[in-house]
């Protein structure tokens, strides 16, 4: 009994001095001035602060505030490159482009952002193999002219270097300070841990904390000499994975920003809210393997066309919520050479073409990742729809829904008959849905090679190779519509991406590249 | 003369050592079952965990591809791989981490944490509230109080978790404003400096009193959720398990004797019922350190159920080892703290 005592007051002693310390204040105070704060909700996919080593959308997003590119976009517009660190001029066939940096731009410790700053950034990616931007520059030789100018030379002409050079990943790093903690520019460069921790960067914001599985704190860059001025004093990006609890946070006033809402939960929003609704970069698109080893009945264009016109695009668009627009070809809208009018429905056609495909009554099996919705559009409706839409011209299709991770390797590897899919840009320019051609990435997926179609394939090659912008957008335009007359490939959606903030912020648009550039919001006057 | 004065004292305590002894064996024997399977289990399954780690782009780029194999060991023959692994392991090493480039063992010493605090206080509630529910309901046997608890029991059963913690969401912090929005603590807030991982007494340690009070709050919601379905667990097996105890004749004497009521529940119904509720008090614990993948999710809490989830989603196989290693750790240390609590409470156990 006595011990029985003893234990309950242990217990109240332990209660009553918890309460006491909660009535003490040691590291947190009630938080005072709100409108100095800004907090964004967002699903993590991030795995370093180091935009050297990063390559994913949280990353890019958050290296967009802490550091600067030689070149920028404005808000949403993604089709014209401007000037951000430095402005640039080009050789007549668009080999060599220069680039001289904006005076009086300093890093967050108030040095000047210079020419070898740049050199050993973008050197630094070349040289670290193992560094996810890596691909961006390859075959590109960057040198120091003088302390304000850099070239940048190629074999061939790059006229999407500019817009490669918008990439956050591709932030210009103090490289003095990088240089003490570890950062060589080389393979054996080891200045990642400390980039995790700190940040080195002439962005208008400065890294407070990094944790990859809960939130990111920055604060506003005080000695910011750039034309995007921070207007809060403290931001914090939060990991939050769900949709539903990202919407509620945001009516419950717990947020000010959510990046990951989709069409119908963007439709619950009322009053006291504003969304910025835009198509993404992401095309939805099915595509028909052309190799019989793979598609067998299926594995012609004849087939392809047959799905092509016995789909009804406006039923499919109902499945994608605000912001989604049909896709008019493989090159989404906002990007040169996109189309203005997609492929209609016409049965007939798509009965002809079925009839001269071959098809006869085989099962078709349609492989899709069931787990990842793009912009909010869930695969498995889609799938569901395309099925009952083809049983309208007599196509038998038995759906075949796997996890992203698992799938991602047959469609990858080519060896999907008949499969849903989707392609984002790895930077903001046309020749990004390039790929698609026969006999290079995407066309080899569906078994397309380029003796399949030589003439597309032909144009392809000629528009990576163009030199003056004019003549590439006309090529990406013949690109397109040769690409929706025939092919393995039928384009569906571009699904919306909807960045909805509460009334307070204002200044938020979507940016394919970088989602949502922090320093474009203030609170609202 | 002071060991045999003890062993004259305590004659069950070489029984009691050579059943820890046992069950220790059987448990690194069961830890070494936990890592092939899991191992076997990962590798079996299909897709390509370098396109998964480094998304589509920088996984066509052949140095960065190579790079990225060759660093994971992943150009290593399966069996190598296993080795490998096993030696790590052996030095506390489980890998470095496909998604987040860490070692698991960081990542896994930021997520326990985050669930062990939820975990524990969540089994402290259940075991509080099911332990009244069960006995009056046993105590009430038919009557109307048993019919009440039998359907509260049901409802925390059946209730789809996932649903109940958005619910829950949706009313106590967007309806009625008592609740505070997801994760661990306040966006305006700092978290504490870390000695456990746990803020709650991570805050109590430093002295931060509106921290502890913030990350307190920030429990109560998937506290309750993840309650609600271990008191619907929990009561069940209380009431059946104190009945039992009711009709036995010690408990029938002890009234006789005129005992008062309280002390016949606390001294000797529930002590006699101790042993099958400790079972089930056990299994619950291990369920709620497994399986709260569903609320972490929805409350956005960086815990061992949403770094399972990444894991897998992300083909992440050193990440997905680990947490199946600690999983099985985790069942293993509670069925061992469970058999050696009952072989101190029943010694036929430790003799059998």
């Amino acid at each position: 009994m006595h011990s029985r005592n003893r234990i309950i007051g242990v217990a109240s002693a332990g209660v009553v001095a918890a309460l006491a310390l909660a009535g003490c204040s040691g590291g947190n105070s009630a938080p005072e001035n709100q409108n100095s704060s800004l907090t964004i909700d967002s699903g993590f996919t991030i795995e370093t602060a180091d935009p050297g080593h990063s390559y994913d959308p949280t990353g890019n997003m958050l290296a967009k505030a802490l550091y600067e590119t030689l070149v920028d976009f404005e808000g949403s517009d993604v089709s014209t490159p401007v000037p951000g660190l430095a402005s640039w001029e080009q050789n007549d066939d668009a080999t060599e482009f220069t680039f001289t940096l904006e005076d009086g731009r300093t890093f967050s410790d108030g040095t000047p952002v210079e020419a070898k700053d740049v050199v050993f950034s973008l050197g630094r990616i070349q040289a670290m193999t193992d560094a996810k931007p890596n691909f961006l520059l390859a075959g590109i030789t960057i040198e120091q002219v003088d302390d304000q100018t850099i070239s940048f030379s190629s074999d061939s002409p790059m006229l999407q270097l500019p817009a490669i050079l918008a990439n956050p990943a591709l932030g210009i790093l103090n490289s003095d300070v990088v240089a003490e903690h570890g950062g060589t520019g080389g393979a054996d460069d080891s200045a990642q841990s400390w980039l995790d921790e700190n940040s080195a960067g002439s962005g208008p914001y400065v890294l407070d904390s990094l944790d990859l599985t809960s939130q990111i704190v920055l604060s506003a860059n005080e000695d910011y000499t750039g034309p995007e001025e921070p207007a809060y004093s403290r931001v914090v990006i939060r990991n939050v994975t769900e949709s539903a609890t990202q919407l509620i946070n945001l009516q419950g006033g717990d947020t000010d920003v959510a990046l990951d809402l989709n069409g119908d939960q963007v439709g619950e929003l009322g009053d006291g809210f504003t969304v910025n609704s835009v198509p993404s970069g992401s095309t939805i698109f099915l595509l028909v393997n052309q190799d019989p080893a793979i598609g067998g009945p299926t594995a012609n264009t004849d087939f392809a066309a047959a799905v092509r016109y016995g789909l009804d695009y406006d039923g499919l668009l109902e499945l994608a919520g605000t912001g989604s627009v049909e896709a008019t070809g493989v090159i989404p809208p906002g990007y040169a050479g996109a189309l203005d009018e997609g492929v209609s429905q016409d049965l007939d056609a798509a009965k002809a073409a079925l009839a001269a495909s071959g098809y006869a009554g085989q099962t078709v099996t349609l492989s899709f990742p069931n787990d990842y919705p793009v912009g909010g559009v869930d695969f498995t409706s889609v799938a569901e729809r395309v099925q009952s839409q083809l049983e309208g011209i007599g196509v038998n299709v038995e759906l075949a829904p796997a996890p992203f991770a698992t799938e991602l390797d047959a469609y990858v590897g080519g060896t999907e008959a008949f499969g849903l899919w989707f392609w984002g840009p790895d930077y903001a320019d046309s020749a990004n849905f390039l790929p698609f051609a026969p006999g290079l990435t995407v066309g080899l997926r569906s078994g397309w090679t380029a003796e399949d179609a030589p003439e597309l394939s032909q144009l392809a090659a000629d528009a990576y190779a163009a030199s003056t912008v004019d003549e590439r957008n006309a090529l990406f335009t013949e690109f397109a519509t040769k690409m929706q007359e025939s092919g393995p490939f039928i384009p569906l959606i571009v699904p919306g991406s909807n960045i909805a903030t509460s009334d307070a912020v204002t200044g938020a648009a979507y940016n394919s590249v970088w989602t949502l550039d922090i320093a474009e919001l203030s609170p609202a006057s | 003369m002071s060991s045999s004065v003890t062993d004259r004292r305590n004659p069950a305590r070489p029984a009691l050592a050579g059943f820890l002894l046992r069950r220790l064996g059987t448990s690194v024997l069961l830890l070494v079952g936990v890592t092939i399977v899991t191992f076997l289990l990962t590798n079996l399954v299909p897709g390509d965990p370098v396109t998964a780690a480094l998304g589509e782009g920088p996984a066509r780029n052949p140095a960065t591809r190579e790079a990225f194999i060759r660093a994971h060991g992943l150009d290593q023959p399966l069996w190598t791989q296993y080795g490998l692994y096993v030696a790590n392991l052996l030095h506390g090493d489980l890998g470095t981490s496909l998604s987040t480039g860490r070692p698991v063992t960081t990542d896994l010493a930021t997520a326990i944490p985050a669930t062990l605090e939820l975990a524990i206080a969540s089994i402290i509630v259940s075991l509080a509230v099911a332990l009244v529910l069960g006995t009056v309901a046993a105590y009430r046997r038919g009557l109307v109080a048993d019919q009440v608890v039998r359907v509260v029991s049901l409802v925390g059963l059946s209730i789809p978790t996932f649903w109940m913690a958005l619910v829950a969401f949706y009313v106590f912090f967007l309806q009625l404003r008592i609740a505070p929005g997801s994760g661990r603590l306040s966006p305006a807030l700092t978290p504490p400096p870390r000695v456990t991982g746990m803020y709650t007494i991570d805050f109590l340690l430093n002295g931060d009193g509106v921290g502890f009070v913030d990350a307190l709050a920030h429990m109560a919601l998937p506290v309750l959720v993840l309650s609600l379905f271990t008191i619907g667990l929990l009561t069940r097996f209380i009431r059946t398990s104190v009945l039992e105890v009711l009709d036995s004749d010690y408990v029938r004497a002890a009234r006789a004797k005129g005992l008062g009521g309280g002390r016949i529940v606390l001294d000797y119904v529930l002590r006699g019922a101790a042993l099958p509720i400790l079972t089930v008090v056990g299994i619950a614990f291990g369920t709620l350190l497994s399986g709260t993948v569903l609320v972490e999710s929805v409350y956005s809490w960086p815990g061992l159920g949403t770094y399972a989830y990444t894991a897998a989603r992300n083909l992440d196989l050193p990440g997905i080892m680990g947490v199946g290693l600690v999983v099985g750790l985790i069942y293993l240390v509670i069925n061992l703290v469970v058999d050696v609590l009952y072989a101190a409470l029943d010694p036929r156990v430790r003799l059998a």
